[in-house]
């Protein structure tokens, strides 16, 4: 009986899917599921077998009248839909059955195209964890014990010896300590800073940092890469300027700005990224010889990035996870 | 640090060089210019006004109406002043003036029915003093209509300059002075101090003694004698206004003028009021509180340095005197302290306390030890100027070992190094010279330096490679146009990461990055949380044990602005303590990485092709399976499910991954939410990414296609309602069926037809074997056997029979 069912089936689809226009259809109709056609005496013969047998091949049969029917129809549906003057009655204007696709923090999509930049530059990318000894925040890094470069970085304490990190740069002393140069990374992650919340400041932030060690680095090459990535960045014709600043742990230090004009509005000179000379004493630290290698360094703020970049006004809104905002981006 | 330009101008020769271009050359040198005031632009609708008429202002009896004349056209103006009066010479601001104290535009306005054009000013509102009692009245030599800034001299520029903690030596206005030196390569001098000193000597005045010559190297004392105390003249009270000071008296402001005149901190004793005549340099030792200036005890540590008299403390050292030794209107001689001390013995007292002061900041950065004695010279020289007070001869100056100068020297070749552009040999001596560093010596390779004293910042090689470099400019190096590439191995320790966002992403997640500092009572009943030392807040004083709370705080956001359904996703660091004690290594504490899944609401709104459905536990489950599936995670975990709540879910689930928990997930307790406010149930599942990341299987290998035809059965059974599908699938996959491939659930449903506390459960079995297309009766005997195990083993039907 099983087989016979199946062959029916076989033979019913390869019928079908030799139909090519539609006055065809009727004799299939008449083949399969008239009322002599051959499902129908695939039903009789079922309703004559013992009781035992029966639940073996009732739903089999049933399936396939049903498959027959709907396969049919389909098939029917579509010739009436290829003739030329008929109007299908469907109102196409409904709306769609649409489809959502979630989205991705404002911050991790900044955070994604500076990463493309640099590893299209040669940069590997490094992790590192967020609760910090003093040590890899600050000592590794030439900050001196009670020196007022450690008032530049507001610091939440868990005690004496541990902090939240208040850059990412302790992942560029625990790289430096584990691989030998060259190195080349740059370093995305979440920081701290102990400031008062309001529109222009948050307790963390996101920062992206980047190191390269090698014998042969230059300032020149420090500055020919972070133009690059302005470039790559904020477009081909963003005006940017390197000045002189301090950093504990580079030296020579330096500021770049670049020129920010907001619709309708005054422009003026922002500053984005810290950069500089790996200082000695941090290679040092690491048992790198400073004398025959040299290294570059620098650090950006996502946020403080993103806020220009997405014409945003308040920090906090990065933080308020409203859907609203959300779902813009 | 406010800087005023014309003060500058005291010891350079700015000629020829605009402000754009000294603001620009500071900025590029390491000293940013954060703003600029230009004190002409400030004042620029402010003129001499007379006051040609007064009247009561009918409506208000504190007011008055006025008509102002400012020699060309004549103004009503509505004045509240209590001193204003007709045939005054006042100054007055004219429409469109932005009064300096409040930062506001003058508008034409009507004040209760009567109409004012322009405003008489007081000393404050214009901000040049702190009298606001009534209007500024002139004198009555001045021409109306003349400008204010010219009458007043206000034409200065004002500079806030940013001075980073290592340039000590650009905290003042000769500092300034020297950098702008160096640029431009022009001389700067140091005023000429000329004194008329008695036949008396300090020392026959007062004595002094260090003895703790570690925090203290060095200490000058002068004594002017016959001093009248009483308010500084014109000039030196605009020029400390200028820069944001408040004056005091004669002698306080001549010490003040001093510190931002040269960088030296000051400090003027009343000499009479010291016991003993004597100051005695000491740490704090046993003396425990000492009370200030400005009125307030302070709690001192024992290493604390203080100056004290030969009873008692009179100063905490560097940082602010007290208040027994201050100088008052009645005081006649003072002691005038000019000292160096130890930078680091400072800044800890200084941070101890919680204050910082002009003195502190500048003696913590490292100040001149060379200059202590000139800059009391230079105080006692203006004291007689401006107090008619008679200096006495000489200084008592103790230096017991004095503090010898560095040598550093530079490779030429060391510079081309590390810039990648070589300078030109000429330039670097001459910029060395002109930040005030003496050649030692000179040769083909390198240039050795002998560092001045208030260079604390130049130690090394390459902190002369930085001097060199900025003061002949950044903007001069040339840009390089192409970069190296390395062939070292690439990684992105950010992969996995971005893949499950990726993956989240895509199903339809929106990711939030929320707060990871949290109340003691968000983070109560989420572990062993580590506590912030110093918060800002309470709300903020423990680093996050879970990623929960802050999702449902942003759930309680989303809800009050009316947006119900929500599905997130967060990725971050939680922390825990793994110890009761304090935190001395990286063992005492944990750092995970999560993923937290969130749903709550339904999961869309009614549409007219049907009506939306409020979330469940399997939509979720939908939500982790489809991402460990994603990641090829899920066939190397074992699940198991707990009906009765726990301390967070009302029911939930857990993936293992051999002993070690991979993620937990389930409905959250209504206590809890109750506790933000939600009052809809949320679905949460809390993923240990740490974990996860350690056990990802490695690259997935190609499946086989199969090339036969499967063959599938269905059978349903009638069991007993707390039987769980996941038993009944594991019972038929493990009946030991070679040829069984796949087991679905595909209808459950409950009918009184079926008996009490029954339900039916209906499978699909499907077999195939790669090999070959089996045959019915190959099938047959596993599918039979299969479903007589079930029915053995849950004591169940099969229906339909």
């Amino acid at each position: 009986m099983i087989e016979k069912i199946h062959l029916v089936e076989k033979e019913f689809k390869e019928d079908i899917g030799k139909i090519s226009q539609s006055k065809d259809l009727e004799e299939l109709r008449i083949k399969y599921l008239s009322r002599k056609g051959l499902i129908s005496v695939l039903i009789d013969e079922f309703k004559e077998l013992p009781a035992a047998e029966k639940p073996k091949f009732g739903k089999a049969i049933n399936q396939l009248k049903n498959e027959a029917q709907e396969s049919f129809n389909e098939k029917k549906k579509y010739f009436e839909s290829l003739s030329d003057n008929a109007e299908i009655k469907l109102d196409l204007s409904l709306p769609s059955r649409r489809r959502v696709i979630g989205t991705k923090h404002i911050l991790s999509q900044t955070l994604d195209e500076m990463k493309e930049i640099f590893k299209g530059l040669g940069f590997s990318v490094h992790e590192g964890p967020e609760l910090e000894s003093d040590y890899y925040n600050f000592e590794a890094l030439n900050f001196p014990d009670d020196h007022p470069a450690r008032d530049m970085q507001d610091t939440f304490f868990i005690n004496d010896k541990f902090l939240l990190r208040t850059h990412t740069s302790p992942v560029q002393i625990r790289l430096m300590e584990k691989q030998t140069p060259p190195i080349r990374a740059i370093m995305p992650g979440k920081v701290y800073r102990n400031e008062a919340i309001s529109a222009k400041s948050y307790c963390l932030f996101h920062q992206v940092e980047g190191l390269y060690v090698d014998e042969d680095v230059t300032f020149a090459e420090l500055r020919g890469t972070l133009i690059s990535f302005v470039q790559q960045f904020f477009g081909k014709d963003i005006k940017y300027r390197f000045r002189a600043s301090f950093f504990p742990f580079t030296e020579p230090s330096a500021e770049l700005d670049i020129w920010w004009q907001p619709k309708g509005k005054d422009g003026r000179w922002m500053e984005i990224l810290g950069c500089g000379m790996v200082d000695p004493n941090v290679l040092a630290n690491v048992n790198i010889d400073p004398e025959k290698y040299v290294g570059y360094a620098f650090g950006m703020g996502v946020e403080r990035i993103a806020l220009r970049k997405y014409g945003i006004s308040d920090i906090r809104t990065f933080f308020d996870n409203d859907k609203r905002f959300l779902i813009q981006f | 640090m406010k800087i005023s330009l014309n003060w500058v101008k005291d010891f350079i020769d700015l000629s020829g060089i605009s402000t754009e271009e000294i603001v620009s050359k500071l900025t590029f040198s390491g000293l940013e210019i954060e703003e600029l005031v230009d004190q002409k632009k400030i004042y620029e609708n402010f003129v001499v006004g007379y006051v040609k008429e007064k009247k009561k202002h009918p409506n208000a009896d504190k007011l008055s109406l006025c008509v102002v004349s400012d020699g060309t056209t004549d103004y009503p103006v509505v004045c509240g002043a209590p001193n204003v009066e007709s045939r005054q010479k006042i100054v007055f601001a004219k429409i469109g003036a932005v009064i300096p104290e409040s930062r506001t535009e003058l508008k034409k306005v009507k004040i209760r029915g009567e109409i004012s054009e322009g405003m008489i000013c007081s000393g404050k509102e214009l901000g040049i003093s702190d009298d606001h009692t009534g209007i500024m009245v002139l004198d009555n030599d001045v021409n109306v209509g003349m400008v204010f800034s010219d009458l007043f001299e206000m034409n200065d520029i004002i500079l806030e300059v940013n001075i980073t903690p290592n340039r000590a030596d650009a905290f003042s206005h000769f500092g300034i002075a020297r950098e702008l030196g160096a640029i431009f390569n022009r001389k700067v001098e140091l005023p000429n101090v000329r004194l008329k000193e008695s036949k008396e000597t300090s020392t026959q005045f007062a004595k002094i003694k260090i003895q703790n010559t570690v925090d203290c190297p060095r200490y000058v004392g002068k004594v002017v004698k016959n001093i009248t105390v009483s308010e500084s003249p014109e000039w030196m009270k605009k020029r400390l206004r200028n820069v944001g000071l408040r004056p005091i008296n004669n002698i306080v402001d001549v010490t003040n003028y001093v510190l931002f005149e040269l960088g030296q901190p000051l400090h003027a004793f009343d000499l009479d009021k010291l016991s003993g005549s004597e100051i005695i340099v000491r740490s704090a030792g046993s003396e425990q509180k000492f009370t200030t200036l400005d009125s307030k005890e302070r709690l001192l540590q024992n290493t604390d340095l203080l100056i004290c008299d030969a009873d008692k403390p009179i100063a905490i050292a560097g940082v602010m005197g007290g208040e027994n030794s201050e100088v008052t209107t009645n005081t006649n001689s003072v002691l005038i302290e000019s000292a160096y001390f130890r930078p680091s013995a400072i800044r800890k007292t200084s941070k101890k306390l919680g204050l910082s002061t002009d003195s502190s900041m500048r003696f913590e950065r490292g100040c001149n030890v060379e200059i202590t004695n000139y800059a009391a010279r230079r105080a006692a020289q203006m004291m007689a100027e401006i107090s008619g007070g008679s200096p006495a001869q000489g200084e008592i100056d103790i230096y017991p070992e004095v503090i010898p100068q560095k040598k550093v020297s530079v490779r030429f070749s060391r510079i081309t190094k590390i810039l990648g552009y070589k300078i030109p040999d000429e330039n670097i001596e001459s910029i060395l010279l002109n930040l005030g560093f003496e050649i030692d010596f000179k040769s083909d390779e390198e240039i050795s330096v002998i560092v001045p004293l208030f260079r604390h910042d130049i130690q090394r090689e390459v902190d002369l490679i930085e001097e060199i470099a900025r003061i002949y400019g950044y903007e001069n190096i040339p840009d390089i146009k192409n970069i190296k590439i390395t062939l070292d191995e690439k990684i992105d320790q950010s992969d996995f990461v971005n893949n499950t966002r990726n993956i989240l992403t895509g199903l339809g997640l929106n990711e939030i990055i929320t707060n990871s500092l949290l109340s003691d009572e968000a983070v109560n009943g989420f572990g062993n949380a580590i506590k912030i030392l110093n918060p800002q807040s309470f709300e903020m004083s423990n680093a996050r044990t879970s990623l929960i709370p802050g999702t449902l705080i942003t759930i309680s956001n989303n809800l009050n602005i009316r947006e119900k359904n929500l599905g997130f996703y967060e990725i971050g660091h939680v922390f825990e303590k793994l110890t009761d004690g304090e935190i001395i290594n990286f063992e005492d504490f944990k750092e995970t990485k999560h993923l937290l899944i969130s749903l709550t609401g339904s999961n869309r709104e009614d549409e007219w092709y049907g009506k939306s459905r409020k979330y469940d536990i399997f939509d979720l489950k939908g939500l982790a399976d489809a991402y460990l599936n994603e990641i090829s995670l899920d066939s190397e975990l074992t699940d198991s499910y707990y009906k009765t709540p726990n301390s967070l879910f009302d029911y939930y689930y857990e993936f293992k991954h051999k002993d070690n928990a991979v993620g937990v997930g389930g409905r959250v307790k209504k206590a809890i939410l109750s506790k933000y406010g939600i009052d809809q149930d949320v679905f949460i599942f809390d993923f240990n990414l740490s974990l996860i990341e350690n056990i990802l299987p490695g690259a997935v290998g190609f499946k086989e296609l199969l090339k036969y035809p499967k063959i599938i059965r269905d059978c349903s059974f009638v069991v007993d309602n707390e039987v769980e599908a996941a038993a009944v699938i594991k019972v038929i996959s493990n009946s030991g069926s070679k040829l069984l491939k796949k087991v679905k659930l595909f209808d459950i449903f409950e009918s009184e037809s079926l008996g009490q506390n029954k339900k039916s459960l209906a499978f699909q079995l499907e077999f195939y074997d790669f090999n070959k297309t089996l045959t019915e009766e190959e099938v047959e005997k596993d599918f039979w056997n299969a479903i007589e195990l079930v029915k053995k083993n849950f004591n169940s039907q099969l229906r339909g029979q």
